[in-house]
């Protein structure tokens, strides 16, 4: 009989703590962002580090944001001088155009440099779980993937660029190879 | 508000586990009684005295007679019934019945249908659907004299076919550079969709008037067969209630049934303790 009881127990008590499994866990893999490296023109295995760059998207005012810990009016917390960056594209839009701008932070204004990159994609809704709903994965269109202008008309500061791979389903890849 | 009646409902039913034995006691009292007198001359026959032996089986002749009446029992599930009032979310219907096939085990089978739209922080789903569920109960509650009352373990296989209609999402976009999107209305339907699921089954039925019983249970489910819609899941299956991201699940239900006797079987009411008798000195 008591062991009865206790499986009873064990049972009803069982039955209060099964809930809420639906906190989407950060760490899941969700709607990832374009990963572009950078690489050195002159030693192209190797990756290279970028001078400040900012990069805002078409029609934004705030440049991406790559140093959250930062004060919202930071200058420092719209740029970045690592090897990649990886660029939000739009989840509703077939294109999202960037503005690259290398050494943005430069007190000559002909030490920055400004190309534009646009990408064109297709965006596919794909079923992750209950808690974190659906994410967006893009595919970079076969004809121009990208478009790379120079508005500034001063010269490309990205000498090359490549596609390794169109597929944008994790950001554990790189997508665009960037040689400069 | 869901953990709090959750967290009554199990409370309640906890409760109504220590009312079935607050009954319990005066007839395992009694049992104590007949083995005070019996043990020491069953432990004596082994010293060859057979004439103690007869002592017993004139106290079984005296004793009581009892009926156990044998039939169907069909009834209706309550929680389900009355939710769809309060609940706009929610319609659902579980028809339950057992049928007596020896003392103890009865054979049992639940039948329902189920509509209920479910609204996640990123999703809305609804799922519709019948189901089918079929096994034994075995009661393990020793009734005294002529009750009838249940407590119940069994076990059930379950069967559902039912849709599932995804109504809207969001895409869940850890960098909102461009901004949050509106809800996606999607509208789309996943019919043909079945899954199966065993249970173990807990139960509580008391005879409150004439045939009339009111009874408690609650369901733990292990699913083994689930056929999922591509690029969505079944978030709820009719029977199954709602899914988890392992394969567990578990379910309630407060029913109401009527008792339609058919057959009546005589059983000595002491010969029933000496047969537990039997089965204790075994252990």
């Amino acid at each position: 009989m008591k062991k009865i009881i206790a499986i009873l127990l064990l049972f009803t008590f069982g039955l209060s703590s099964c809930e809420k499994d639906d906190i989407c866990d950060a760490n899941t893999p969700t709607t990832p962002r374009l990963v572009i490296t950078f690489y050195d023109i002159a030693n192209p295995t190797k990756t290279k580090n970028v001078t400040n760059l900012k990069v805002i998207g078409d029609g934004m005012e705030q440049g991406i944001v790559f140093n959250e810990n930062l004060a919202v009016d930071d200058t420092l917390r719209y740029v970045t001088s690592g090897s990649t960056v990886s660029l939000p594209l739009k989840i509703n839009d077939s294109t999202t155009t960037f503005k690259l701008i290398f050494d943005s932070l430069n007190a000559n204004p002909a030490a920055v440099n400004t190309d534009v990159l646009k990408f064109n994609y297709t965006a596919q809704n794909v079923y992750v779980s209950r808690a974190c709903g659906f994410k967006t994965i893009f595919q970079l269109a076969n004809n121009d993937p990208f478009i790379q202008t120079d508005p500034d008309g001063d010269t490309f500061w990205m000498t090359q660029i490549n596609l390794e791979n169109p597929n944008i389903e994790s950001e554990d890849e790189t997508h665009i190879e960037v040689y400069f | 508000m869901k953990h709090t009646s959750k967290f009554i409902s199990s409370l309640s039913f906890l409760f109504s586990m220590f009312l079935g034995y607050a009954q319990d006691v005066p007839e395992i009292s009694k049992n104590l009684d007949s083995t005070v007198t019996q043990k020491p001359k069953t432990e004596t026959v082994k010293t060859a005295k057979p004439e103690i032996k007869e002592a017993p089986k004139e106290i079984l002749t005296d004793s009581v007679v009892k009926t156990d009446r044998y039939g169907l029992r069909v009834g209706v599930d309550l929680y389900k019934l009355t939710r769809g009032l309060y609940d706009k979310d929610y319609k659902g219907i579980e028809f339950v019945g057992d049928w007596r096939l020896t003392k103890k085990y009865y054979l049992a089978a639940e039948l329902g249908f189920e509509d209920k739209t479910t609204e996640d922080d990123r999703l809305t789903s609804s799922a519709t659907g019948t189901y089918v569920k079929a096994g034994f109960d075995y009661n393990f509650y020793q009734n005294w004299l002529d009750m009838e009352n249940l407590i119940t373990i069994g076990m059930r296989g379950g069967f559902s076919t039912f849709s599932q209609e995804l109504i809207n999402y969001k895409i869940y976009n850890p960098n909102p550079y461009w901004g949050e999107l509106p809800p996606i209305n999607e509208g789309q339907k996943y019919s043909g969709l079945t899954a199966a699921w065993i249970e173990v089954a807990l139960g509580l039925k008391a005879k409150v008037f004439n045939n009339v019983f009111v009874g408690f249970g609650v369901q733990l489910k292990l699913l083994a067969m689930n056929k999922e819609p591509g690029n969505f899941e079944n978030l709820y299956i009719p029977g199954f209630n709602r899914t988890y991201d392992g394969s567990f699940g578990v379910g309630f239900n407060y029913t109401v049934s009527y008792f339609i006797p058919i057959y009546k079987k005589k059983t000595m009411a002491s010969e029933n303790a000496k047969i537990e008798e039997a089965k204790k000195k075994k252990k």
